[in-house]
C-alpha cells in the first residue's frame, strides 16, 4: 500500500529548516535556563516532577537523533538508559564509587560501544525491521541482565544515596542541557545534513558522498550516550535499580511519544513534547489516581487523531479552522 | 538420555507453536495488508483470554466451545475500532499508528483492569495436567488440542482468503491498492474487515493462551514481541509463513529454556531473531506482502 515513508511525515514536521522553528527553540532554552531556579523552591514534589522532565525529555533528544533526524525508528533506546543505570549502580556496588561525573562518562562510553556493535549489523535494516530489531534487543538485554549475577539478577542492587539531593537534578540538568546544545550543533553541521539525507532518501545520500552506514552507526552512538548519561543519573537519584526498573517499557516508549507529540526532527521538540505530556500525565494522575493510565491511552488516542505532527505543527496551519480540518482528512482512506 | 529430552523439548515446541502461529497470522494481515504494527494485538488477546474465563468460571463452557464466540466479538470490537478510529490516519506513516495502537492499548487494558482487577487468574478443566505417553515422549492433552484447534483456525483462514470473495478482494487490496478500488472494492470497509480479523484471530489465540497461561490484563503484550518474530521468521501476509514461523519459533523457545537457561527463552529467541535478520534482512520466507 502506498503509505508515506517516515521521511514525508518528519519533513512536513521538521519546518523551518532541519533544527525546527528557531522562536520555539530560543523559548525553550528560556525554560531550561528557568529549571536550574527549581531546587530553590524546597519542594521536593517538583524537584522530583522536573528532575523527571528533565529525564525524559534527555531520552527523547537521544531518540529524536536516530529516530528524528536520521529516520530509523527506534525501540531499543531503554538499552542503553539500562546500561547507564547498571554502570551506576556497578561502579558503586563493586568500586565503592560515588562519583556522579564519572558514572556518566563511563556509562556513556559503554552504552557508546554497544551501540557501536548492535548497530553495525542492526542498522542494515530498514523500518519495521529495524524496529523489531531494536525492541528484540531491548527485551533481551534486560533478561540477559537478570541472569547476571555480578549485576545483581533478577532482584539488583541499591546505589548509594548522598545528602544533597539537588545535586542529582542539577546533574540531570546538566545531561539535559548537553544534549540540547549538541542536537542543535548536530542540525547546523554537515553531520547533522548528512543524517537527515539518509532520512529522505538514502540510496541518494550515498551517491552524493554520504557513508551510509558509517553516519547511521555515528548517530546512534550518539543517541546511546544521551541515553546512558541520563540512566546513570536515575539511578542514582533512584536509590535503587534492578531489570524491571532499569528497562522499564514506560522509559522506552514514553520518549517516543514525547518526541512525536512536540515533533520528530526539531531540537526544542522533545523539551516540548516531555512538558506536555508530563504535564497531562500529573494533571490525570492528581484527578483520577485509579484510572489515570486509562485516560492516558485516550489522550494519546486523541493527539494522533487530531494533531498527528505533532503540537507546534498548529503554529503552522493556514488558512484557519477549515484548513486545519482538511489537513486532518489528509491520511484518511 | 539427551537424546529423549531433545525430543521432548521438539515435541512442546511444535505443541506450543500452534498459539504462536494463531497470534501471529493476525497481526501479520494486519501488517501486510495496511501497514500496521498493531500494538493492540496483546490486548485483544487478553479479552479473548478473559471472555473464556468468564465464560468457563460462571457458566461451565469449555474454553475450546468458546474459540467461535470469542472470535466474533472481537471481529466486531475490531471492525468498528478501524472504521471509526484508525482509518482515520491509516494512510499516515506507520510510526503514527504504531501510536495510536499504543494509545488503544492502554486504554483497553485499563478498562479490563478496572473491570477485572489485577490479580492473577486461571482456568483449570477437567483435563488440565493430564498427559499420555508415547515413547519416551509426554505429551499434555490440552496442549494436543490446543495445536489441532490452532491448525483448524489456520486452515479456516486460509480458505477464506484465497475461496471467497471478500478473502480475494483483501488480497488484491494488498497487491495494488487503486486497482483494488477501481474494481469497486470499498477499501473502508474492506479495511475494516481485514482489523476485525486480526483482532478476531488474537481473540481465538487468547481462549488457546487462557487454557496454558495465567491470566491478568497485561497478559498479552508479551505475545506481541512474539507475533512480531514469528512474521520475521515466516514473512508478511502469509498463512503458511505464520504457521511455520510459529512452529519454528515454538521449538526455539523450548530449546532456549531447556539447553541455555530457564528465563533465557526470550533472548534466545531474539538473538536468533538478530542472527536471521542480519543474513535476511526482509525475513526468511522473502519480501513483505505490502
Amino acid at each position: 500500500m502506498p503509505a508515506a515513508s517516515t521521511g514525508t511525515l518528519l519533513r512536513k514536521v521538521g519546518f523551518g529548516g532541519i533544527t525546527g522553528n528557531r522562536t520555539v527553540f530560543f523559548i525553550m532554552c528560556g525554560v531550561l535556563v528557568a529549571m536550574l531556579g527549581i531546587p530553590a523552591l524546597h519542594n521536593g514534589y517538583y524537584e522530583n516532577l522536573f528532575r523527571g522532565i528533565l529525564m525524559f525529555s534527555t531520552l527523547s533528544m537521544g531518540w529524536n537523533i536516530i529516530g528524528g533526524y536520521t529516520g530509523y525508528v527506534s525501540f531499543g533506546n531503554v538499552v542503553y538508559f539500562g546500561i547507564g543505570a547498571y554502570t551506576s549502580a556497578a561502579l558503586w556496588q563493586h568500586f565503592h564509587q560515588l562519583n556522579l561525573l564519572l558514572a556518566i562518562v563511563v556509562g556513556a562510553i559503554i552504552a557508546a560501544l554497544m551501540a557501536l556493535i548492535l548497530g553495525i549489523p542492526i542498522l542494515r535494516l530498514k523500518g519495521p525491521y529495524f524496529g523489531i530489531a531494536t525492541l528484540g534487543t531491548a527485551l533481551a538485554t534486560q533478561e540477559i541482565i537478570s541472569n547476571i549475577d555480578w549485576l545483581g539478577g533478577g532482584s539488583g542492587f541499591p546505589v548509594h544515596q548522598i545528602d544533597n539531593f539537588s545535586l542529582y537534578y542539577y546533574a540531570m540538568w546538566g545531561v539535559c542541557a548537553v544534549s540540547l546544545a549538541a542536537t542543535y550543533a548536530i542540525g547546523r553541521s554537515k553531520f547533522g545534513y548528512a543524517l537527515v539525507a539518509i532520512r529522505e532518501n538514502e540510496e541518494a545520500a550515498a551517491i552524493l558522498g554520504v557513508d551510509p552506514t558509517r553516519t547511521k552507526v555515528q548517530a546512534w552512538m550518539i543517541s546511546a550516550m544521551m541515553a546512558a548519561s541520563a540512566g546513570a543519573v536515575f539511578a542514582a537519584a533512584n536509590g535503587f535499580i534492578d531489570p524491571p526498573t532499569a528497562f522499564a517499557s514506560d522509559t522506552n516508549i514514553f520518549p517516543i511519544v514525547m518526541a512525536i507529540l512536540g515533533g520528530a526532527g526539531t531540537a526544542a521538540g522533545p523539551l516540548v513534547g516531555a512538558f506536555v505530556l508530563t504535564a497531562i500525565n500529573e494533571t490525570l494522575w492528581g484527578h483520577f489516581p485509579q484510572i489515570h493510565t486509562l485516560f492516558f491511552g485516550a489522550v494519546i488516542v486523541l493527539v494522533v487523531l487530531f494533531l498527528p505532527r505533532g503540537v507546534l505543527w498548529l503554529l503552522n496551519v493556514r488558512g484557519g479552522w477549515r484548513g486545519l480540518v482538511n489537513s486532518l482528512g489528509a491520511y484518511r482512506v | 538420555m539427551e537424546f529423549n529430552l531433545a525430543l521432548q523439548d521438539l515435541v512442546n515446541g511444535i505443541l506450543a507453536g500452534g498459539i504462536f502461529a494463531v497470534v501471529a497470522l493476525g497481526f501479520s494481515l494486519v501488517w501486510g495488508i495496511m501497514n500496521i504494527i498493531n500494538l493492540a494485538h496483546g490486548a485483544y488477546i487478553m479479552l479473548g483470554a478473559y471472555l473464556a474465563y468468564t465464560l468457563f468460571t460462571f457458566w461451565h463452557v469449555d474454553p475450546f466451545v468458546s474459540i467461535p464466540l470469542a472470535f466474533i466479538v472481537l471481529f466486531i470490537l475490531g471492525y468498528f475500532i478501524q472504521r471509526y478510529i484508525i482509518n482515520f490516519v491509516v494512510r499516515a506513516p506507520i510510526l503514527t499508528t504504531f501510536l495510536l495502537t499504543f494509545g488503544l492499548s492502554l486504554l483497553i487494558i485499563n478498562i479490563a483492569l478496572v473491570v477485572f482487577h489485577g490479580d492473577v487468574k486461571g482456568i483449570t478443566t477437567s483435563y488440565t495436567g493430564t498427559n499420555f505417553a508415547v515413547g519416551p515422549v509426554t505429551i499434555s492433552w490440552t496442549k494436543l488440542w490446543t495445536l489441532v484447534a490452532a491448525l483448524l483456525i489456520t486452515g479456516c483462514m486460509q480458505m477464506f482468503l484465497t475461496r471467497t470473495k471478500t478473502g480475494r478482494a483483501i488480497r488484491a487490496t494488498s497487491m495494488d491498492i487503486g486497482a483494488a478500488q477501481l474494481s469497486g472494492v470499498n477499501v473502508a470497509h474492506l479495511y475494516a474487515i481485514v482489523y476485525g480479523l486480526g483482532a478476531g484471530l488474537a481473540g481465538a489465540a487468547g481462549v488457546l493462551v487462557s487454557l496454558s497461561y495465567s491470566l491478568q490484563p497485561s497478559m498479552g503484550d508479551p505475545f506481541i514481541i512474539k507475533g512480531f518474530v514469528v512474521c520475521v521468521l515466516g514473512g508478511l501476509g502469509s498463512v503458511q509463513g505464520a504457521l511455520i514461523g510459529g512452529i519454528l519459533y515454538g521449538i526455539l523457545e523450548s530449546f532456549g529454556s531447556q539447553w541455555i537457561g530457564t528465563g533465557l527463552q526470550d533472548a534466545t529467541a531474539l538473538v536468533v531473531l538478530l542472527l536471521v535478520l542480519v543474513v535476511r534482512p526482509r525475513g526468511i520466507i522473502g519480501k513483505a506482502v505490502a
